[in-house]
């Protein structure tokens, strides 16, 4: 059995290294093939105006730097390992870094279980990465009300977010210039391309002959392509369900549930990865959770879920808050009807 | 090539994710006395702040000492850190039972080397603790005493191996055993210098918060030497916080470190001669900017 792993491990090694050709990978990526132009590209070319983040290139090298300090917080820098960014979390603690929605466009929460259930993603409280560089809001709507004047320069500026995610949410530091342009490196690298939208033919068509468009049709185009994106995560809270709405799981779908227990919950609680509070896909787990199922208590998972909890000195590691455009009511009940199940076991 | 190992890693990381390691065996690395198989996460550091007070009973308990709580029999106060997640050392302090030591330090080194796994059939986890006493007391003037350390370092120094095996074998219960050996250099002519003992140990998990833990060493030594000695038995509530941990136990054994419980235990429980004790313990990251 063994021989059989060590077999198709070293299969995987080959496969996946091939696929990781370097340099010249990262620059294929750019040729001006309608399909893999970029978005950014695509709407100066239309007309449309840079952002105030705008980078006419990126440095493969340093995006894979950016890469390794979004999964890990740190990198080795000559003979030493950089500082960690925060020593409670990393990015992918709460941001996936790839696709959430079969439609580049979509924000909808069960849309997005359903994609994620189809790839067997993480269902995580934070926006994915993925085009986060086409993307002109941030700390969108409500965050004004967690954040206050923090996010004031952070809201139209990738730079500026990423710093307050660093020190503000991450309760970590601000990242040192070269970390800062590492990752916005990343992030150029994995902008959107014509194909990642979901476009009618008739649009690609229109991309490829770009030039010979008149000015009234590149304003279509432009208009039709930015309805194609998301340009910013709405991000709405939710006061925690009132007790007397609270189904607690009746009627709720148990398979699903399962799926946001075990990739929401346990993706930061399982034996205490995260955080100092242990979960597991045990009995004890469950009915803890359902003492506390009518209380306002932070062990309610309708009031946790939807307040978080706030860093404080000695308990850095805080639970971030999920928006009704993150989960929704519906999903908690999945939830809760899943943990009923659990407990009975 | 480092890209090369680092993909390794990455599928190594994977396979490891098809079978789920059994977690949460006990709730702390401590079952009352002895070591558990739950190592402190990397990076973690743990404070301990552990107490044993007076006999509840018998002719130094009862309502004169205030069931015991007038007096201290041993205090043990140490910092813990998790170098792995399967790695952790400690380094502590004790008050010491002063029979014969006082004045106690103790450095240990925990490691799990098997974590239970029914994907991987692997039926138990199991880790190696091995731990190193120095008593910095002053030396006792009177030549027969243990504490007449005449002047040498390695008199002053004793050593411990625990091999602790867990097994979880349901949401609720877990049982553990702990083979334990201790080498003292130097002892009186009445006891011996190297002990054998074994240690039991159950957890019942009545809620996620709390639990009962039920622990017993059994000492294997011959009956014509530590004619005082009698083996630990301890019952212990265990209350589990967010970052903290509550035990409160009764237990006959005075001190801490595997020194003094198994091979210093005098006390004899029918004789009231039991003791309310507790542990804290707080959880933290040290914050590097």
């Amino acid at each position: 059995m063994n021989k059989f792993l060590l077999a198709l491990c070293v299969i995987f090694i080959v496969v996946l290294y091939s696929f990781n050709s370097g340099e010249s990978e990262w620059r294929k990526v750019s040729n001006s093939d309608a399909e893999n132009v970029t978005l950014e590209n695509v709407r100066l070319a239309l007309g449309a105006e840079k952002s105030s983040f705008y980078m006419e290139s990126f440095d493969p090298e340093k995006a894979k730097i950016g890469l390794e300090l979004i999964l890990k917080g740190k990198t080795k820098r000559g003979l030493f390992k950089s500082k960690a960014i925060s020593s409670y979390f990393v990015c992918t603690d709460c941001h996936n870094i790839g696709r959430e929605f079969k439609n580049s466009s979509d924000q909808n929460p069960s849309r997005r279980l359903d994609f994620a259930e189809e790839n067997n993603l993480p269902f995580l409280p934070a926006s994915t990465f993925w085009g986060i560089y086409n993307r002109t809001s941030f700390y969108n709507d409500d965050y004004i009300k967690k954040y206050g004047d923090i996010i004031k320069d952070a809201k139209q500026s990738l730079p500026g977010s990423i710093q307050v995610c660093a020190k503000y949410c991450s309760s970590g530091r601000y990242l040192k210039s070269w970390e800062l342009e590492a990752i916005m490196h990343y992030f150029k690298a994995n902008e959107l391309k014509s194909k990642d939208l979901s476009l009618t033919n008739n649009q690609k068509d229109a991309i490829s002959r770009i030039q010979l468009l008149d000015e009234n049709e590149k304003a279509d185009l432009l208009a039709s392509i930015n309805s194609a994106f998301t340009h910013g995560y709405s991000a709405h809270f939710a006061e925690t369900m009132p007790r007397d709405d609270r189904k607690y799981g009746a009627g709720g779908d148990v398979v699903t549930g399962k799926f946001i227990y075990d990739k929401a919950c346990l993706h930061c609680h399982l034996d205490g990865r995260v955080t100092f509070l242990k979960l597991d896909s045990d009995k004890l787990s469950a009915q803890m959770f359902l003492k506390y199922k009518s209380t306002y208590d932070d062990l309610s998972v309708y009031q946790i879920i939807r307040q978080g909890t706030y860093a404080m000195p000695g308990r850095n590691q805080y639970m971030p808050r999920f928006t009704k455009d993150k989960m929704s009511d519906q999903q908690i009940e999945d939830l809760m009807a899943y943990l009923t199940q659990l407990a009975e076991k | 090539m480092k890209k090369l190992v680092f993909v390794a890693l990455l599928i190594i990381a994977g396979f490891n994710c098809f079978g789920q390691d059994v977690t949460q065996t006990f709730n702390s690395t401590r079952i009352i006395n002895s070591h558990s198989t739950e190592i402190l996460r990397k990076k973690m550091w743990e404070y301990r702040i552990e107490h044993r007070f007076g006999d509840i009973a018998g002719a130094n308990g009862g309502g004169q000492t205030a069931f015991g709580f007038d007096q201290a029999a041993d205090i043990r106060m140490a910092m813990e850190y998790g170098i792995t997640d399967k790695l952790m050392a400690g380094l502590g302090r004790c008050k010491g039972i002063g029979r014969p030591y006082r004045s106690l330090c103790d450095l240990f080194l925990a490691g799990r080397f098997l974590t239970q796994n029914k994907e991987k059939r692997v039926p138990v986890s199991a880790a190696l603790v091995q731990t190193l006493y120095y008593t910095y007391m002053k030396q006792v003037e009177d030549l027969q005493s243990v504490a007449y350390f005449d002047n040498k370092l390695s008199r002053r120094v004793a050593y411990s191996t625990q091999l602790v095996l867990t097994r979880k074998f349901s949401d609720r219960l877990s049982l553990a055993l702990m083979p334990t050996y201790i080498h003292r250099n130097y002892v009186s002519l009445s006891d011996l210098n190297d002990l054998f003992s074994v240690g039991f140990a159950v957890n019942l998990k009545v809620r996620k918060s709390m639990g009962i833990i039920l622990e017993y060493f059994a000492n294997v030594e011959s009956e014509n030497f530590r004619s005082d000695a009698l083996n630990s038995l301890g019952v212990g509530f265990e209350f589990v916080t967010n970052g903290h941990n509550f035990h409160i136990n009764l237990t006959n054994a005075r001190g801490f470190g595997e020194l003094q419980y198994v091979a210093l235990t005098q006390e004899n429980w029918l004789k009231g001669q039991f003791r309310l004790g507790f542990s804290i313990s707080r959880n933290f990251k040290i914050k590097k900017s």
